[in-house]
C-alpha cells in the first residue's frame, strides 16, 4: 500500500477537524504529523531521522509520515482516534532540512510526547521509534540519528549498575585507561588451556581478560569449566601482582534462565564483572542490569550485531543512539570505538560516542554528530571499551583520541607477542604507564608519541618487540559513518 | 614481587623530579593531593593511613614534596602514595594515584583455597607482611 | 643552600663574550617587565618613591639574571621584603604586582599571592601553630606569602606565645627555600621598626625594606577621580570643593586610612545620592546626568565636616 501524495497540498493549513476525520487516505501532514510552528516541550523525547524519500515524495510528507508511523498513525484515518486526546499522543514532525552534500538526503527533527513511553523500558521505546517505520515504502532509506531523551524519562531508568567512578573504585585503578585483552583463539580453547591465556595476561599487566561475544558453552569447553579455570587465573594473578584483577565471563545463553545461573556462579566464584551480548536483547540486558546491581557486578556489554544497523549511514540507527539507549538500559562496559583499529570508526563520530557514554552531559556538537543537548541527570558514567586491531605502537594516538576513561583491549597485541603473552602484557602496561606519565608532564604526546615508546623500551624488552613487530601496523580505510558537519574555520 | 598498584608502578621508580611533575600536574588541574601510607598493602586494603589531611588550595608542589619527604622519613619501610582528589560533580573520586615509596623487600601474597561442593572453590589473598605485626613488618 | 657561580651547562660559552647578550635595554623590552611596570605607574596614583624602588627592585633582578648568563657570580638574592606604612597606602597592591614582577622575571614559579594575619599563623594550643604555619606555607609555595601586620606575631609580653613558633618556622623557610617563595612583611612603620629590633634574624632575612608614604592630598583627590570614574560617576563644580574640604579635614581625623578613607567616603556618598534622588522624585523622569552626578550635600553631610577643624588629629 502506497500512500498517494498531493504535492501542490500546502502543509501549513490546519485540516479542519470534521474534514481531518473523514473516511479515507490523507497525506500525514495534513493530518497532524507535520508542525513546523511547534516548540518542543522539555519532556517531549526528540528523534532525529535521516530519510531518504522515495522520488517524487515531498521530504516534508515523509517526514511526517515517519512520524506518523512511529506513533499513532496507520496507512487510513480512523475514527477511534477521536475517543483519545489525539492531538498530543500524535508525534509531530517540527523541522526539515536537507542534509549538507547528500541532496536526495533530509534530516527531520520529530517530537514524541512523554505519554506515548513506558517508564524505564528500551523495549517500549525501541518498539514505537524503530518499529514499523523503517519499512515504510514512501521511504527507499530511513536512519536514526540521534534522540534527546528527557530527564523526565531519564529518571526512569537505573541506568549503570557501577559506572566509571566506583568501578575505578572498586579496582583501585586511576589516572590512566584500563587495559583488557580477549582470549585468542575465540573458539576451541579447552577451559585448562583457556584459563592459562588468562592468567599470562593478568600477571603480566593487565587489568582485565575477556571472554569473545561467541563464547558460551560449546562442545570444546562449558561454560562451567571456563568460568572455574578463569577465576582461578584471575586470583592468581591477584596475588601474584597485589591487584584488583577481573575477568568478563560471558554468561549470555539461550534463556533468561541459563543466564541467570551463569551470573550467580560467576558471583559465587568472586568475579568483578560479568558480559553480556547485544544480541541477547534490550530486555535481557535490563534484566541483567538490575541483577547486577543488586549483586555490585560490573556489567560488560559487548556490542556483537551492532554493525548490521549502526554502520551504513543511509538506513539503520546510528550507535550514538545505541550508546544512549544503553547508557539508559544501564550497562557499564560498552564497545564504542578505537578510532585507529581495525574496526570502522571515524575519529569525531567515535568521540561522539564516548562523549555520550561518560559525560555528565552533551552540548550540541554537530562535528560529533551530536544534534541535540542531552541532560543524563546523573545516570552513572559507562566505561567505553575500545577492542580490535590495536596495538600499543599506537598508545600516544589511543590516549589523545580517547583520553583516560576506557578499556583498551589488545587481544592479538597481547597474545601475539613473540615474547608470550605475559611480555604482551607488560608491553602494552609500560607503554601506557609511560605515555600518561610523559603526557601529565605536559609532554607533546602525538607528535613526540614514538620517540616516547622509544625511550620507555629502553628499560623493557617487551616493548621492544612489540613496537619491532607491530610499529608500522595501520589499518588506513575510509570510514563510511562520518559526520554530516565539518567543523569550518572561523576568520580570525 | 613487586607490588604494581597505582599508576605508574610497571615503569622504574620515579624519580623525585617526576614525582613533583606529576604532582605538578595534578594541582594545575585543581585536584587536591594526600599522601597515605602503610605496611598491609593487600588488594583490597582501601584505607591506607592518612599521612595529614588532604592538602587543598595549593599552588605549586613544593608543599606536598615535603610531605612527602616527610613521610619517607618517618616509615621509610613502607609503601607510601600520593593521591590526587577531584571534587567535580559527577566524579568526586580520586583522579590519579601513585606509589612513591616502597620497602627494600616486599613480601607479596600467598592464595588460599577451600575447595566446595560442585567442583567450586573459594579463594582468599593473603598478605605476608602480615604475619609479623603491625610495626615489625619489612623489618 | 649553596649555588655555584658558573652553571656548568653555560660554561662553553663563557668566554665568548660576543654570544652574550648584556644589551640592557633589550633584555628589560624582551621581559614583561616594562610592560608591568607602566601598568603600575598608570594604575596607582602617586607613591613615586614606592615605584621607584620597584623599579630598582626589579632592575636588580633583572640584572642578576643578565649576570648569571655572564657567568658573573649571582647566588640567588634574597627577595625578602617588608613594606611598611599606614593603612591604605597600596601595600597589598603593590605585593600583588610584586608578585607578578618576580613571577615573570622567573624568581617564583607560580606569581600568586597569599595574604595573610597572625590568626592564620597561629594556633591557640600547643601543637597548633606549627601545622597551621606550615598549611600557610604550602600554600604558599611558588609564589608571594603577604603577612600583614606582621609585628602580632611577636608578643613579648607573653612569653609562652605561639608567635614565636611561628616566626621560627617561617625564618627557617626563608633561608632554605628561598626558591621556594617570597614573603612580604607589612605593617606600620614604627611598630615594625620595633619587630625588627626583637627580631634580629628575621631583619637579616629582609632584603628590600619600602617605605610607603601617606598621600598627599592632591593624590587623594585624584584617587578619587579615578574611583569615580570606574563607578562612571562625577563630581558637581560644588560638590569638588566640597571633596578637597573633605580630604583636608578626613587627613587629620583618627583612623584616617589614606585610599581606603577615600573609598568608603565615596560609597558612603553615593548612598546619600541614592536618597536624595528617591526623596526628591518628580513628576519627570530622572536624566542620566541626574543619576551620575554626586552633589557638595551629599557629601557635606559627612560627620567629618562636624567636628571642628582645630579639633581633629
Amino acid at each position: 500500500m502506497t500512500v498517494q501524495t498531493d504535492r501542490t497540498a500546502t502543509h501549513d493549513t490546519p485540516p479542519e477537524s470534521n474534514a481531518r476525520y473523514r473516511s479515507g487516505v490523507m497525506e500525514y501532514a495534513r493530518m497532524g504529523y507535520w508542525d513546523p510552528d511547534y516548540e518542543p516541550k522539555d519532556t517531549d523525547i526528540l528523534a532525529l531521522f535521516r530519510i531518504t524519500p522515495q522520488e517524487g515524495v515531498d521530504p516534508i510528507e515523509a517526514a511526517a509520515a515517519v512520524a506518523g508511523e512511529s506513533s499513532t498513525a496507520t496507512w487510513t484515518v480512523v475514527w477511534t482516534d477521536r475517543l483519545t486526546a489525539a492531538d498530543v499522543y500524535r508525534a509531530k514532525a517540527y523541522r526539515v532540512e536537507p542534509v549538507p552534500n547528500s541532496p536526495d538526503q533530509h534530516f527531520a527533527w520529530i517530537a514524541y510526547d512523554l505519554d506515548l513511553f513506558e517508564p524505564g523500558s528500551i523495549a517500549n521505546l525501541t518498539a514505537s521509534i524503530i518499529g514499523n517505520v523503517f519499512g515504510f515504502k514512501a521511504i527507499s532509506a530511513l536512519r536514526l540519528e540521534d534522540m534527546r531523551i528527557p530527564v523526565a524519562y531519564v529518571k526512569t531508568f537505573p541506568g549503570p549498575p557501577t559506572g566509571i567512578t566506583v568501578e575505578r573504585e572498586r579496582l583501585d585503578k586511576y589516572g590512566r585507561p584500563l587495559l583488557g585483552a580477549t582470549v585468542k583463539p575465540k573458539l576451541g580453547l579447552s577451559g585448562r588451556n583457556y584459563g592459562r591465556v588468562v592468567y599470562e595476561a593478568l600477571k603480566g599487566g593487565l587489568d582485565f581478560t575477556k571472554d569473545d561475544e561467541n563464547i558460551n558453552s560449546q562442545p570444546f569447553m562449558h561454560w562451567r569449566d571456563r568460568f572455574l579455570y578463569g577465576m582461578e587465573a584471575v586470583n592468581r594473578a591477584s596475588a601474584a601482582t597485589g591487584e584488583v584483577k577481573g575477568h568478563y565471563l560471558n554468561v549470555t545463553g539461550a534463556t533468561m534462565e541459563d543466564m541467570y545461573e551463569r551470573a550467580e556462579f560467576a558471583r559465587d566464584l568472586g568475579s568483578i564483572v560479568v558480559m553480556i551480548d547485544l544480541v541477547i536483547g534490550y530486555t535481557a540486558i535490563q534484566s541483567m542490569s538490575a541483577w547486577a546491581r543488586r549483586n555490585d557486578m560490573i556489567l560488560h556489554l559487548h556490542r556483537a550485531g551492532a554493525s548490521t544497523y549502526t554502520r551504513q549511514r543511509s538506513h539503520g540507527v546510528s550507535f550514538r543512539v545505541i550508546a544512549k539507549w544503553m547508557r539508559l538500559a544501564g550497562v557499564d562496559h560498552l564497545h564504542a570505538g578505537t578510532v585507529v583499529g581495525k574496526l570502522e570508526g571515524d575519529p569525531n563520530t567515535v568521540q561522539g560516542f564516548y562523549n555520550v557514554l561518560r559525560e555528565p552531559h552533551n552540548p550540541i556538537d554537530l562535528a560529533r554528530g551530536i544534534f541535540f543537548e542531552q541532560d543524563w541527570a546523573s545516570l552513572r558514567r559507562v566505561m567505553p571499551v575500545a577492542s580490535g586491531g590495536i596495538h600499543a605502537g599506537q598508545m600516544h594516538q589511543l590516549l589523545t583520541y580517547l583520553g583516560d576513561d576506557v578499556v583498551l583491549q589488545f587481544g592479538g597485541g597481547t597474545i601475539g607477542h613473540p615474547m608470550g603473552i605475559q611480555a604482551g602484557a607488560t608491553a602494552n602496561r609500560v607503554a601506557l604507564e609511560a605515555m600518561v606519565l610523559a603526557r601529565n608532564e605536559g609532554r607533546d604526546i602525538w607528535n613526540e608519541g614514538p620517540e616516547i615508546l622509544a625511550d620507555a623500551a629502553r628499560t623493557c624488552t617487551p616493548l621492544r618487540a612489540a613496537l619491532d613487530t607491530w610499529g608500522e601496523v595501520t589499518f588506513d580505510y575510509t570510514s563510511t559513518d562520518t559526520p554530516d558537519f565539518i567543523p569550518t574555520a572561523t576568520p580570525a | 614481587m613487586r607490588l604494581t598498584q597505582g599508576t605508574f608502578s610497571f615503569l622504574p621508580d620515579l624519580t623525585d623530579r617526576q614525582i613533583r611533575d606529576q604532582i605538578q600536574y595534578c594541582l594545575d588541574q585543581g585536584w587536591a593531593l594526600s599522601v597515605e601510607y602503610t605496611d598491609d598493602p593487600h588488594p583490597r586494603n582501601t584505607y591506607w593511613e592518612m599521612y595529614g589531611n588532604p592538602m587543598f588550595d595549593l599552588r605549586d608542589a613544593t608543599g606536598v614534596m615535603a610531605e612527602v619527604a616527610s613521610c619517607r622519613t618517618t616509615f621509610p619501610g613502607q609503601y607510601i602514595k600520593v593521591n590526587a582528589f577531584d571534587a567535580t560533580r559527577g566524579v568526586e573520586s580520586l583522579k590519579l594515584s601513585f606509589i612513591v615509596n616502597r620497602p627494600d623487600r616486599e613480601p607479596g601474597f600467598g592464595l588460599s583455597r577451600q575447595e566446595a561442593e560442585g567442583r567450586h572453590i573459594r579463594y582468599a589473598v593473603h598478605s605476608y607482611a602480615t604475619d609479623r605485626p603491625a610495626g615489625e613488618r619489612y623489618g | 643552600m649553596m649555588t655555584t657561580a658558573v652553571p656548568s651547562d653555560e660554561a662553553g660559552v663563557e668566554s665568548d663574550e660576543a654570544n652574550l647578550d648584556l644589551d640592557l635595554g633589550a633584555a628589560l623590552s624582551a621581559s614583561p617587565i616594562e610592560a608591568l611596570l607602566a601598568t603600575l605607574d598608570a594604575e596607582l596614583i602617586g607613591l613615586v618613591p614606592v615605584k621607584t624602588r620597584i623599579r630598582e627592585i626589579a632592575a636588580l633582578l633583572l640584572v642578576e639574571k643578565l649576570r648569571g648568563r655572564a657567568g658573573l657570580s649571582s647566588g640567588p638574592p634574597s627577595l625578602h621584603m617588608s613594606f611598611t606604612g599606614n593603612p591604605g597606602t597600596g601595600k597589598t597592591t603593590i605585593a600583588l604586582r610584586m608578585a607578578e614582577i618576580l613571577h615573570s622575571l622567573g624568581y617564583v614559579r607560580k606569581g600568586h599571592l597569599v595574604a595573610v594575619t597572625r590568626d592564620d599563623l597561629v594556633g591557640q594550643f600547643i601543637g597548633h601553630t606549627a601545622p597551621k604555619t606550615r598549611e600557610v606555607l604550602k600554600r604558599a609555595m611558588g609564589g608571594v606569602l603577604f603577612i600583614d601586620e606582621a609585628y602580632f606575631l611577636y608578643r613579648p609580653e607573653n612569653e609562652r606565645d605561639y608567635g614565636q613558633e611561628a616566626i621560627e618556622i617561617l625564618l627557617q623557610v626563608m633561608e632554605n627555600q628561598r626558591d621556594d617563595l617570597v614573603v612580604i612583611l607589612a605593617g606600620y612603620r614604627d611598630r615594625m621598626d620595633r619587630f625588627f629590633q626583637s627580631n634580629p634574624g628575621m631583619n637579616s632575612r629582609i632584603a628590600h625594606h619600602v617605605d610607603f608614604p601617606d598621600y598627599t592630598p592632591d593624590e587623594l583627590g585624584a584617587i578619587a577621580g579615578l574611583m569615580l570614574e570606574q563607578l562612571q560617576y562625577r563630581l558637581s563644580p560644588d560638590a569638588g570643593r566640597a571633596l578637597t574640604e573633605y580630604i583636608e579635614r578626613r587627613r587629620t581625623q583618627p583612623h584616617f586610612s589614606n585610599a581606603r578613607s577615600i573609598r568608603n567616603a565615596l560609597d558612603r556618598a553615593r548612598l546619600r545620592q541614592a536618597n536624595r534622588l528617591f526623596s526628591d522624585r518628580g513628576a519627570t523622569a530622572l536624566t542620566r546626568d541626574e543619576l551620575m552626578t554626586l552633589e557638595a550635600a551629599d557629601i557635606r553631610a559627612s560627620r567629618v565636616f562636624e567636628i571642628p577643624e582645630d579639633e581633629g588629629g
